[in-house]
């Protein structure tokens, strides 16, 4: 069984008009057990950045923790928070340290930069990273999320309607996949504030 | 086939449940499987374990069971099709990874379940489940299972057990599938996945945070 696969776990994000959407399943399991169903896979770095990991959940847990750390004391040197474009490379650059025994984990990264463009990357686990204008997802069930996304992307979509499209490429993803699922939690960061909503969606 | 298999005598029968979905891997080849497969009129079977190999021991089962069934010139019984399929999974027992449940209704026993697990052994008892998914209800059947209930209670108690199945169990969900067997016949019924009530949606959720 892959490593990579023994917790699973679904990330979408996909820019909008002068907005981003992140959103995760909400599943924790062991291989074919679910233990909770309210454990979500995306991070909040700042109100502007948010963090999205799949894979082995103990290494984007450790992940989560080791970055904030380095965000911490970057915003005590620098007196501000830190470029999403800036984390990016960051992130990469930690995963690329470990090339030799890696996190098993793999990383997208949403956020706005401080003058209101989507800013949206996705990574491997050794920190090959690719920037998108569109959509980044990463999880269990690539191909099912992937399909999803490029049929109902559009450009320059408002807040409300991205939570929706990324709600239904979500869900349509995971339901189709054995290891995520049971809940999902959506963030629209908009350059004023954050909205998070839970989704009721199918428990099994 | 991560599943989970349910049959249970009632008080003029047997009801025979399971879930509906079949993973690759992680990808749910098919959500809406058809995991109950007739034997002959009055006896279904319940299939888990390895789909092809379950699929190729009830089409042998079926093929003897209707010469049997024309030999006979009267309906066979339960304990019959149980065997049957018994020595196809003992026989070939090297070569299979199947877990089946044999249940149906005949006029000497009334309803009966059989359950044959991996190596070939038969267990005759008024309630069995099996599958990856029975492990996470063991203690909810053990609390909630009575003797001769009725039809209606039976169903329930079904239909609960299985949607706790597929809930905790990542290779079982889907649609609920049931077979009620009786002297009258054989009644199919479908439970959608979107009217089985969502576990944990009856408790208030606290807000997620990031």
């Amino acid at each position: 069984m892959s490593i990579f696969s023994y917790n699973g776990a679904a990330v979408v994000a996909m820019a909008g008009k002068e907005c981003v959407a992140i959103g995760s399943d909400l599943r924790f399991g062991v291989q074919t057990q679910t233990i909770t169903c309210d454990t979500p896979k995306v991070f909040r770095i700042h109100d502007k950045l948010y963090l999205g990991l799949s894979g082995l959940l103990t290494d984007a847990q450790t992940l989560h923790e080791k970055l904030m750390f380095r965000h911490n004391l970057y915003k005590l040197r620098e007196e501000r928070d830190m470029k999403p474009s800036t984390f990016g490379h960051m992130l990469s650059n930690a995963l690329y340290e470990r090339r030799f025994g890696p996190y098993f984990a793999a990383p997208v990264v949403a956020g706005l930069e401080p003058d209101g463009t989507p800013f949206l990357c996705g990574m491997d686990t050794i920190g090959a990273m690719e920037k998108a204008k569109d959509f980044m997802i990463t999880g269990t069930s690539p191909e099912s999320l992937y399909g999803m996304c490029e049929s109902m992307w559009r450009p320059d979509m408002e807040p409300d309607e991205l939570f929706e499209t990324v709600a239904q490429c979500l869900m349509s993803g995971f339901d189709r996949d054995a290891l995520a699922g049971w809940g999902a939690v959506i963030h629209v960061i908009t350059k004023d504030k954050v909205i998070s909503r839970t989704l009721k969606t199918r428990m099994d | 086939l991560g599943t989970s298999i349910i049959a249970l005598t009632f008080d003029g029968g047997v009801i025979l449940g399971a879930d509906s979905r079949t993973s690759t891997g992680n990808y749910i080849a098919n959500r809406a499987s058809d995991k109950i497969t007739p034997l002959c009129d009055n006896v279904y079977t319940l299939r888990s374990g390895s789909a092809s190999d379950t699929q190729a021991i009830a089409g042998y089962v079926q093929h003897f069971i209707a010469q049997h069934q024309a030999e006979e010139g009267d309906q066979v019984t339960v304990k019959t099709v149980a065997n049957l399929v018994k020595m196809m999974a003992y026989n070939n027992k090297d070569f299979m990874q199947a877990g089946l449940i044999v249940a149906g209704f005949d006029k000497h026993g009334g309803g009966q379940v059989y359950s044959i697990s991996l190596g070939g052994t038969v267990t005759a008892t008024p309630f069995a489940m099996s599958g990856s998914g029975s492990t996470y209800i063991n203690g909810f059947c053990d609390k909630y299972w009575r003797e001769n209930m009725s039809e209606q209670d039976a169903m329930e108690f079904i239909t609960r057990a299985l949607r706790y199945a597929m809930t905790w169990d990542a290779s079982s969900g889907g649609c609920i599938r049931t077979v009620t067997i009786t002297a009258a016949g054989v009644k199919r019924q479908f439970i959608q996945g979107s009217q089985i009530p969502p576990t944990y949606g009856e408790l208030p959720r606290q807000q997620v945070v990031a």
